[in-house]
């Protein structure tokens, strides 16, 4: 009888931990609806990392009966190429597409509002920073996948000896600790690089949407607005120019390397690894490479710390930097299968497979994703691996800002960086440079009917 | 009864009847071609006038309603280019390119076909081994350069430093300086360029017929002056052709320079199709890119019509 009731006991405890730990999961979405029948098309961004969560839709076609049919895989600045053209012919016949941040503002006459698809508790979980940015006229216009900010990155090993600690104490006056502000960064860069102790002081990518963005990245953060309210350029002011001069002599100086102009994130990244590199701001989303002892020299010595705030001649304006951006899913508003496109991107935006794509290391979009990474990483035997997330969640939360979200923010970078490309390499002044892309843009503005 | 051809009312019948096949023979051929044609109307005709149309209007991709034709801005694309200092500069550097890998390209295909020409052991397998650039597409080529030159990792300067030439801290930035960038392209376009030039070439040096050669060396002309006097100027119309081939050709260079310094950097290596390309897809400025598409179209006829005069004075020469 005893020997009965221990054993309903210990069932009783087994179903009911079996229960917990079933409630506990991360669970998936957007399977509740039978869409037996429908091929749902999607065009999505390709290569890598990014091509793990598409393994996840067996999971959608078994429960929903829909079978999906990724129509096109390409990097983010072919897919944004073919969003255009598509959307121009009227040929974007596919239910859910990739986007982005940074990309989306021009889409927006061809995309489907979401807002009426998608409960207050199904967008709850989202950063709001992000579901703002995602939002243009109140209509939103994407949903979340994945984010990406930028830390500073420094090499721990110039910030853990004490001879070059006071090498620089007698060199400049103050404490080498980990820097806060662009001004620091400049006068350690410099130290390192003139005192052999660093190749290079600092690297950044150079040519595209990627320097313009981090110019804009480090005017933001020294108070600087690229536009002001009316959308007249407003980069070429003293913030802008000071931003470019320091650019400029960091070129000039070999502070950067010599071909930072053709220079996107893979070249940059690789500077890093090589261990060539003193201190840089750099996305997330490379640590895994960064870590790879096989892969990178510079694995297991390299720190991260909050984004830098700007030069001092912004004044109290000075903040933290936060080019941010995120990946994401629309539905074309020419979708043959809307409602199915967007139980779709319900699934892939869910708990679970956003879980699983943070494993991998991208930064998640949803909170509940972010409690169970950082949780798992408390046990971590890199210490980092948790800081690393709890600092990107902070990043993430109060840090995170978009691009002006206009849809002529590329052509602006198309008119902008190679000014300041020309002032880099020392063709223009910073002001003539500036002044020649504020003029150029002002006319591209002006074309487009913003005054 | 059948009409007697001899008499007058035969006579006419059958005058008509050699009339209508006459037509009939007229129209045949023309009937014949009609569907490549239609076709090539639809394929190509069709999409040519819209894009000159296209070029008169404001047209941008994401913006529907902007296609529309308005007398009063037809011009605009085109005058806001002709003063557009980026569309000169990349026309320019798109010339200076061309007449330097052109030129080049040729001098070597033509040295390369003469040292051909003569080998007797081998041959086959040196013209396959010249025939390897061809079976790359120019986007690989444009990778593979782009690594030869990468400052960093690129093999030109390890190779460099590895023999003391430059210090590690001293890279050479291939791909960014002046005139660097422009030579590294060059260069690319040379080494994928060469063999289609040097295969016609040595087509027209072996088809010189030899009593010419052995007139000359009855004379006692040299090496050089049997080359200088009899061998160039025979090969002129060749010459001809593989230079209009290639300066098509190498004119509309994309894939090597997009990969390569896509323009850049700070527009120092800027083409027109780069700028086109830049224009119409990425700044969705599809009237503007239209509109420089069509001006380089002209260009390009421009260049065409002049050397096929040349070859054709070459020929009335030989």
């Amino acid at each position: 009888m005893l020997r009965k009731l221990f054993l309903m006991l210990l069932m009783l405890a087994l179903v009911s931990a079996f229960a917990v730990s079933a409630q506990d999961e991360a669970q998936y979405a957007g399977l509740d609806m039978d869409l037996s029948g429908i091929n749902i098309k999607m065009a999505n961004i390709g290569g890598g990392q990014y091509e793990v969560m598409y393994d996840a839709i067996s999971v959608f076609e078994e429960a929903t009966g829909a079978t999906v049919e990724i129509v096109a895989l390409l990097d983010g600045f072919s897919m944004d190429q073919k969003l255009k053209v598509d959307f121009a012919t009227g040929a974007a016949d596919y239910d859910v597409a990739w986007d982005h941040t940074s990309f989306v503002a021009q889409y927006t006459p061809f995309l489907l509002p979401l807002q009426d698809y998608f409960s207050e508790d199904e967008l709850a979980p989202f950063s709001p920073a992000i579901l703002d940015a995602a939002t243009i006229d109140g209509n939103l216009y994407l949903i979340p996948r994945h984010a990406d900010i930028s830390p500073i990155h420094y090499r721990k090993d110039l910030y853990e000896d004490e001879a070059i600690a006071a090498a620089y104490m007698d060199a400049t006056g103050e404490e080498l600790t980990v820097p806060t502000n662009l001004e620091q960064i400049d006068r350690q860069a410099r130290f390192f690089v003139e005192n052999g102790h660093s190749t290079l002081g600092y690297t950044l990518a150079g040519k595209e949407e990627a320097l313009t963005g981090r110019f804009y990245e480090m005017h933001f953060a020294s108070g600087g607005s690229l536009f002001d309210e009316n959308y007249e350029p407003a980069f070429n002011d003293e913030i802008g120019v000071a931003v470019a001069e320091l650019l400029a002599s960091w070129y000039a100086d070999g502070i950067i390397p010599s071909d930072t102009t053709s220079l996107l994130w893979d070249g940059v990244a690789q500077y890093f690894c090589n261990n060539d590199v003193a201190i840089k701001l750099e996305w997330y989303g490379w640590y895994a490479y960064f870590q790879d002892a096989d892969s990178c020299a510079v694995a297991g010595n390299f720190g991260l710390a909050r984004g830098f705030t700007g030069l001092s001649v912004g004044g109290d304006a000075v903040r933290p930097s936060g080019w941010a951006g995120a990946h994401a899913f629309s539905v074309p508003a020419t979708a043959p299968n809307p409602q199915a496109g967007v139980q779709l991107i319900k699934f892939l935006s869910s708990e679970r497979v956003a879980y699983e794509e943070a494993l991998l290391g991208f930064l998640p979009t949803r909170s509940d994703v972010w409690d169970r990474v950082i949780a798992d990483a408390s046990d971590a035997e890199n210490p980092l691996d948790r800081e690393r997330l709890e600092l990107a969640r902070i990043q993430v939360g109060e840090d995170f800002k978009t691009p002006p979200l206009i849809a002529e923010w590329i052509p602006f970078s198309n008119i902008f960086y190679p000014h300041l490309q020309a002032v880099i390499l020392g063709d223009a002044s910073a002001q003539e440079g500036l002044d020649a892309a504020a003029e150029e843009t002002r006319e591209m503005m002006a074309d487009a009917g913003y005054y | 009864m059948a009409a007697n051809s001899n008499s007058p009312r035969g006579k006419g019948a059958a005058t008509r009847l050699v009339e209508v096949s006459r037509i009939e023979a007229g129209f045949f051929p023309f009937a014949l071609i009609l569907p490549a044609v239609i076709l090539i109307l639809l394929v190509v005709g069709f999409p040519l006038l819209y894009s000159l149309y296209v070029s008169f209007t404001p047209y941008e991709l994401l913006k529907p309603n902007s296609l529309n034709f308005t007398t009063a801005r037809a011009l605009r694309n085109y005058q806001k280019l002709l003063n557009d200092e980026v569309f000169w500069r990349s026309l320019l550097n798109t010339i200076v390119f061309l007449a330097v890998t052109v030129n080049l390209s040729y001098l070597l295909s033509l040295a390369l076909s003469q040292l051909l020409s003569r080998v007797t052991v081998g041959q086959s397998v040196l013209r396959t081994l010249l025939m390897v650039p061809m079976m790359f597409a120019p986007i690989l080529v444009g990778m593979q350069f782009r690594w030869f030159f990468n400052a960093n990792l690129g093999l030109v300067n390890n190779f460099l430093i590895s023999v003391g030439l430059i210090q590690e801290q001293g890279q050479i930035a291939w791909l960014v300086d002046v005139p660097l960038g422009m030579i590294t392209i060059i260069i690319a376009s040379i080494w994928m360029n060469i063999p289609v030039m040097t295969i016609i070439l040595l087509a027209g040096t072996l088809s010189l017929p030899s009593e010419t050669f052995e007139a000359a060396e009855v004379d006692g002309a040299s090496g050089w002056q049997k080359f200088r006097f009899i061998t160039f100027p025979l090969l002129a119309p060749f010459s001809y052709i593989a230079l209009t081939i290639m300066s098509l050709d190498i004119a509309r260079a994309f894939d090597i320079v997009r990969i390569m310094t896509d323009g850049g950097p700070a527009r120092r290596t800027e083409m027109l199709w780069t700028y086109i390309t830049r224009l119409a897809i990425e700044d969705t400025k599809f009237g503007l890119g239209s509109a420089m598409s069509w001006i380089t179209v002209f260009l390009s006829v421009a260049f065409t019509l002049y050397f096929f005069r040349q070859l054709v004075k070459a020929r009335i020469v030989r």
